[in-house]
C-alpha cells in the first residue's frame, strides 16, 4: 500500500535534513574542527528515516556507528546531537562520547557501542523488559553487513526467536565492511536468508526506497507488538563515502559508486515519486529544502559557538554512587 | 645497513621478512589483506602472498580460534585484532585456549601465535577505541605480552615473537606508528625476555612503557638540570618480566617510579611495585610512585581525554617528591 503524500513529504524533509546534517559533519571533520573519526551515512537516508518514522518515542532504538541520521530523527534536540559530535559541552552527552556514542534515554535512543555486535545482544534486554512488564514497546537494532559476522548476532537471534522477543533486526547492507565486500565475508548472496536457520521471518527490501522501508518495518513492528517475536530485515543500500570521513575507499569500483549515486540516490528517488505520482511541485520541495538548510545552519552555528566541556568532568559518572579520585 | 623508518613501517618490514623466511607464517584479520590493515600495517603482503593473507568477517573469536587450531598443526599465524579494545570479543580464545594450550597438551603441542593489536589513547576516539589492555592480560599465566616502543624494538621484537613458541600478544601503540628511528634493513631478533636500560642514572629508576617512556625521558632531562640523575628502563616484554634488571637498578638508585598510560589500579605499575617491595625494600629511600592515567574510561572531548592521561609534569613532580622524601 502506498504511503500518503503527507507522510512522504515528512520523510522527504527528514531525509533531506539528515543528508545535510552529514554533509556539514563531513566538512567539519575534514577541516579538523570535529576530533576523532566519523562514519557518515550519506546514501542511507531512506533506511534511517524510514525505520525511525515507524517508531514511537517509547520504543527502544539501538542505532549503529553509522547512525547520526537515525539518531537525529529520534526526537532529540538535533543541535545537541551535532554538538556531541563536535565534542562540545552542549552535546547530548556533554562531549564525553562523540560520534559513536550519542545516547539519549529521554527518547529511548540507547546509543551505539564502539564494539561491533555488542548492541545486538544488549537489545535482548530492552525487548525482554517490555515483555516482562507487559508493554508493547518494541526494540529496533541497526547493524551492518560486516557486523553480522560477530557471534553475538547468532546468540541474539537464537534467544530472541526462542523467547519471542519483540525485536526488529535492521541490517543495513551497504555491501562493505570497511574494505571487505559482504560476499567475501558471508556465504549468502542475500543476508536475510541468514535468519531462516532460527525460523525468524526475514526479508530483503530496497533500502533506498523509503516506501519499501516503511512497509517492511511496519509489518515487523506489528508482529512484534502482537507478541509474535522478532523479524530480520535486510535493507540493501550503499554508503557514498568511505568507511570514515577521509577514507578514499580505493577498494570500491568507480562505476559501482557512480551507479548508486546517480541512479539510486534515495532522496532523488523520493523526489521523483513526489513529483510524478503525488503531483508535488518543485517549489513545494524547494521550500522544504530551504527550511532544512536554515535549520542546519543554525545547528552548525550553535556547535561552533558552544563551549568545550570542563576537563574535570571526565571523572564524573564512573560510578553511580561515588566520585573517582583525581590526581 | 640501518636507515630511519617509522614504527609502522618497521612492523610491516618484520612481517614481510618473516613471511619470506618461513612459509608457515600467515596473517589474518579484518581488512588485513587487500587493504593492508586499518592502520596500513600489513600493506603489500597480500599482493606477494595472496593465499597467506586472509581478510575475515568481523569475527574476533573465530580469528583467534582459527589461529590457535592452526598453531597446533604447526603453522605460525599472525592474526590482527583491529583495536586492542576488541580483544574482549576473543578473550576466551586468548585466555582459556592460547594461554593454556602448551599446558593442556603437556608440552606436546605449542601455541606459536602472535596476536598483533593496537592500543592506547590520544586520537580522540573515546572509551571503546582508546584503552590500554596489558593489565587485562597480565593475570593469565602462559601469555607473553610484548609492548614495543621504538621502531628498532618493533621490528626486532616482532620477529622474535613470531619465532617464539608461545602465544604472544604484541601490543602496538597507535600514537607510535608514525614515530621514526634507526632500523637495520636485514632481519634481526631481540631477546624477548630482557629489559632495556635506555638511560643510565644513579638517583631514580623510572620503569616506563610506550608513550610513558617519552614522558620519562623528558622528565629525566628536566631533572638533570636540577642535578638529579635518572635511570630509565623499558621492560619491552612485561610478562614474563625481566625482574632482575629492574631489581638491580632499584638496588642502585633506591628510588622507583613506574609510568604507564593505562589506569593505575591493578595496572602494570602495581605489579612492579610489589616485586620491588618483595625483593629490595631495604634499599628503598622513598615510597614507590606511579604515574598513570586516572581510573576512568577515556572520554572523547580533547580537553577531557588530555586531562586523564599522564603528562611529563606528573613524572617530574613524582621525581621531586621521591628526591625530597
Ligand atoms: C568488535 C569490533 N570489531 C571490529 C570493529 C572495527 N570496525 C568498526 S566498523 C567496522 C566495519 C563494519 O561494517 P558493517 O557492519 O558492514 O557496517 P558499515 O560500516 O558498513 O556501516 C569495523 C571492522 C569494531 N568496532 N568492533
Ligand atoms: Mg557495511
Amino acid at each position: 500500500m502506498a504511503l500518503s503524500k503527507e507522510r512522504l513529504l515528512k520523510l522527504y524533509e527528514d531525509m533531506f535534513l539528515i543528508r545535510r546534517f552529514e554533509e556539514e559533519v563531513e566538512v567539519y571533520a575534514k577541516n579538523g574542527t570535529i576530533p576523532g573519526f566519523v562514519h557518515l551515512s550519506i546514501g542511507q537516508e531512506a533506511a534511517q528515516a524510514g525505520i525511525i518514522d515507524c517508531l514511537r518515542k517509547t520504543d527502544y532504538k539501538f542505532p549503529d556507528h553509522r547512525g547520526h541520521g537515525a539518531i537525529a530523527l529520534c526526537g532529540t534536540d538535533k543541535k545537541r546531537v551535532m554538538a556531541e559530535i563536535f565534542a562540545k559541552a552542549t552535546g547530548i552527552n556533554g562531549g564525553r562520547g562523540g560520534s559513536m556514542h550519542v545516547h539519549d534515554l529521554e527518547v529511548r535512543n540507547m546509543g551505539f557501542n564502539g564494539i561491533q555486535g555488542s548492541t545486538v545482544v544488549t537489545c535482548l534486554g530492552t525487548a525482554f523488559a517490555s515483555q516482562y512488564r507487559g508493554t508493547d514497546d518494541v526494540t529496533v537494532v541497526f547493524l551492518g553487513d560486516g557486523t553480522l559476522g560477530e557471534g553475538t548476532c547468532h546468540e541474539s537471534l537464537n534467544m530472541a526467536a526462542t523467547w519471542k522477543l519483540p525485536i526488529i533486526y535492521c541490517l543495513l547492507n551497504n555491501q562493505y565492511a570497511i574494505s571487505t565486500h559482504y560476499t567475501e565475508a558471508h556465504p549468502q548472496q542475500q543476508l536475510s536468508t541468514w535468519a531462516k536457520g532460527y525460523e525468524v521471518p526475514s526479508e530483503t527490501v530496497d533500502g533506498n526506497d523509503v516506501e519499501a522501508v516503511v512497509e517492511a518495518t511496519e509489518r515487523a513492528i506489528e508482529r512484534a507488538r502482537k507478541g509474535e517475536g522478532p523479524t530480520f530485515i535486510e535493507f540493501m543500500t550503499y554508503r557514498w563515502q568511505g568507511h570514515f570521513a577521509g577514507d578514499p575507499a580505493a577498494y570500491r569500483p568507480d562505476d559501482e559508486v557512480k551507479e548508486w549515486i546517480e541512479n539510486r540516490d534515495p532522496i532523488k528517488l523520493l523526489k521523483e515519486k513526489l513529483i510524478s505520482r503525488e503531483g508535488c511541485s518543485e517549489e513545494e520541495l524547494q521550500k522544504i529544502e530551504a527550511k532544512a538548510n536554515e535549520e542546519i545552519a543554525e545547528m552548525v552555528k550553535f556547535c561552533l559557538e558552544s563551549p568545550d566541556p570542563v576537563a574535570e568532568d571526565a571523572l564524573k559518572n564512573v560510578y553511580a554512587d561515588r566520585e573517582v579520585e583525581d590526581r | 645497513m640501518s636507515r630511519i623508518i617509522s614504527y609502522g613501517k618497521a612492523i610491516n618490514e618484520a612481517l614481510h621478512q618473516e613471511m619470506e623466511r618461513d612459509d608457515s607464517v600467515f596473517i589474518l584479520g579484518e581488512d588485513v589483506a587487500k587493504m593492508g590493515g586499518d592502520f596500513g600495517i600489513t600493506q603489500g603482503i597480500w599482493h606477494r602472498w595472496p593465499h597467506r593473507a586472509k581478510d575475515t568477517a568481523l569475527s574476533e573469536q573465530a580469528i583467534i580460534g582459527l589461529a590457535n587450531g592452526a598453531a597446533i598443526c604447526g603453522l605460525r599465524p599472525v592474526p590482527e585484532i583491529m583495536f586492542a579494545d576488541f580483544i574482549t570479543c576473543c578473550y576466551d580464545q586468548l585466555v582459556n585456549n592460547a594461554a593454556k594450550l602448551n599446558f593442556m597438551y603437556n608440552g606436546k603441542a605449542h601455541c606459536p601465535i602472535t596476536v598483533r593489536t593496537v592500543q592506547g589513547a590520544g586520537i580522540r576516539c573515546a572509551y571503546h577505541h582508546s584503552q590500554n589492555v596489558e593489565a587485562w592480560l597480565m593475570n593469565v599465566p602462559g601469555l607473553v605480552i610484548v609492548m614495543p616502543t621504538t621502531p628498532y624494538e618493533a621490528k626486532g621484537l616482532l620477529i622474535s615473537s613470531i619465532r617464539n613458541n608461545n602465544p604472544v600478544v604484541f601490543l602496538e601503540h597507535k600514537l607510535l606508528y608514525n614515530t621514526k628511528g634507526e632500523v637495520p634493513e636485514e632481519p634481526y631478533t631481540i631477546d624477548l625476555y630482557k629489559a632495556e636500560i635506555e638511560r643510565e642514572g644513579k638517583d631514580i629508576t623510572i620503569v616506563a612503557t610506550q608513550t610513558a617512556l617519552k614522558l620519562a625521558h623528558e622528565a629525566a632531562a628536566i631533572m638533570e638540570k636540577e642535578g638529579v640523575s635518572v635511570e630509565i628502563i623499558d621492560p619491552r616484554t612485561i610478562m614474563p618480566l625481566d625482574k632482575e634488571t629492574i631489581i638491580n637498578s632499584v638496588a642502585k638508585t633506591g628510588r622507583l617510579i613506574i609510568a604507564h598510560e593505562g589506569p593505575k589500579f591493578g595496572g602494570f605499575g602495581a605489579e612492579i611495585s610489589a616485586i620491588i617491595s618483595e625483593h629490595v625494600w631495604e634499599y628503598l629511600r622513598a615510597p614507590i610512585m606511579r604515574v598513570t592515567s586516572l581510573d576512568v574510561p577515556v572520554a572523547f572531548a580533547p580537553v577531557m581525554e588530555d586531562y586523564v592521561l599522564p603528562k611529563t609534569e606528573h613524572v617530574v613532580k613524582a621525581c621531586r617528591e621521591v628526591m625530597e622524601y
